[in-house]
């Protein structure tokens, strides 16, 4: 199967007399824990059947006078493109609960990008800036850097450099040993990128990545943020962990603002968590998502549905734009993408 | 040295041994046992035995090569399964090209999200008694460990 548990979506996750072999923790729980804390479908806080659910968040969203999309970063594209349809209807703001303005340019093509694969196969120097891979994407590093590629046969030590740029010895920078540096963060390091890349001064660490650069043709930075020596360095992979947050930046471009808005339409994700509290006061809510949340503890509608890719089929971007088609172990009937269509054919 | 500044010290011979270190070498080579040195076991020598016993848990979960995984800190990363060399020259289409291993018996496999010893008898300080440490260099948690570092 595909492992939706972040934007690496390894494709190599199998399920084997009930153990779940290679995936990581994060992988491993969402699958091992799929019956935990499952949604209800609910109204008013009252259960209901998921029919009475949509019926009635549709009622709410004709009724409303200002719509908010939040979430879709944990959804197919499929349902990404109703929602977008949905947006249009609706005049409604979109929203992902992202700051990062990488993402944007990827999809625009102002800044390079390549696939894991190729990476593995070809990259020399990998820089990991202000990312800890361990963390986020747990199997992004054994996938690219550890990985013996095609032009890259004698492993890591001899045939990759690693530069970890953060601000604290992460669990990324600690795997910085052989033929590696870990640069500490400063005030003033993206500008002493840019120098020592023009052939200017820099600190010594800096002229260091700098100098491995002219090794090999093929070098690629993980990142969340813009920086202005992108495609002088090389390639650069977004490091979004969030699924199929590239597939929101593909089908929707980015943001979508609106001034006001009474009513949130919220696709597998926790506002209530991420924005300010007051932002949500006396809005009404209608929660799509598999799980409980505190979004869904206080939702006025819940409609509970299919975990992607592990309930419910479709495709997903992976974090360097790659198309996967999800390959689920179980199958619920509904899912994201049909819930959002029966609320757009019912407004 | 640990192990032996706990033992009696007085090179009693009663465990069959020459001396307490000695003792202490068969100890963590699993050789011998803890009750084979009976002084131990008298009330003076009571805190350092339970001391020993803690110490000596871990050697229990050790393998013949002293590889010890601690799950609980084990983030199923997969680096370990990636590097290490028997596995890429096992199996360079799966854990050498960064995929999940497909042998039916490998040293290490991630299984339900932290990786676990499935077969030893592959590694490298097994059977050619290589001070091999591919997979403890590479963990970010310090989740593998070998005893004589320990």
């Amino acid at each position: 199967m595909i492992c939706t548990g972040c934007s690496c979506l390894c494709e190599d996750v199998e399920l084997r007399d009930g153990k779940v072999m290679h995936a990581c923790r994060i992988g491993a729980s969402m699958i091992l824990n799929r019956n935990v804390a499952r949604a209800r479908a609910t109204v008013e806080g009252k259960e209901t059947d998921i029919d009475t659910a949509i019926d009635r968040a549709t009622e709410i969203l004709k009724d409303s006078e200002g719509v908010l999309i939040y979430g879709l970063n944990y959804t197919t594209v499929e349902a990404q493109r109703i929602a977008l349809k949905l947006a249009e209807k609706l005049s409604a703001g979109v929203d992902n609960g992202l700051r990062y303005d990488l993402p944007k340019k990827v999809v625009e093509g102002s800044v390079r990008t390549t696939t894991l694969e190729d990476v593995r196969d070809y990259a020399y120097v990998i820089m990991f800036w202000r990312f800890d891979a361990h963390n986020e994407m747990p199997r992004l590093m054994s996938r690219t850097y550890y990985a013996r590629g095609k032009k890259r046969q004698r492993g890591h030590e001899e045939d990759r450099f690693l530069a970890v740029v953060d601000v604290r010895k992460s669990h990324t920078a600690i795997l910085a040993k052989k033929n590696a540096v870990f640069v500490e963060y400063y005030d003033g390091i993206v500008e002493d990128f840019v120098s020592a890349m023009g052939g200017g001064l820099a600190r010594r660490e800096v002229l260091k990545v700098v100098g491995e650069l002219k090794k090999s043709e093929f070098n690629v930075v993980f990142t969340k943020e813009f920086l202005p020596f992108l495609n002088d360095f090389g390639y650069t992979v977004p490091a979004i962990p969030q699924t199929n947050a590239m597939g929101f930046y593909e089908v929707f471009g980015g943001r979508r603002e609106i001034d006001r808005f009474d009513t949130i339409l919220v696709v597998g994700d926790d506002p209530i968590n991420d924005l300010p509290f007051d932002t949500l006061r006396g809005k009404r809510m209608i929660v799509i998502d598999p799980k409980l949340s505190f979004a869904s503890k206080s939702a006025d509608v819940v409609i509970p549905s299919a975990i992607s890719g592990l309930e419910s089929g479709g495709t997903m971007l992976r974090c360097d734009l790659k198309e996967v088609e999800l390959k689920p172990e179980f199958k619920l009937e509904f899912d994201d993408a049909k819930i959002l269509r029966r609320i757009l054919e019912g407004l | 040295m640990d192990v032996y500044r706990l033992l009696p010290k007085t090179n009693c011979r009663m465990c069959g041994e020459q001396t307490c270190m000695s003792f202490a070498f068969k100890l963590i080579k699993r050789e011998k046992k803890l009750e084979d040195c009976k002084p131990l076991f008298e009330p003076e020598f009571e805190e350092n035995r339970k001391r020993l016993e803690e110490m000596l848990k871990v050697v229990e979960k050790a393998t013949e090569t002293g590889l010890v995984v601690n799950e609980d800190l084990c983030i199923g990363c997969g680096n370990c399964v990636v590097v290490c060399p028997v596995h890429v020259y096992e199996d360079p289409e799966g854990a050498g090209s960064g995929y999940g291993i497909r042998l039916e018996r490998p040293i290490l496999r991630v299984e339900d999200g932290v990786v676990r010893v499935v077969d030893v008898s592959l590694c490298r300080r097994y059977k050619e008694k290589t001070i091999c440490v591919a997979c403890r260099e590479n963990c970010p948690t310090s989740a593998i460990a070998f005893l004589e570092e320990l």
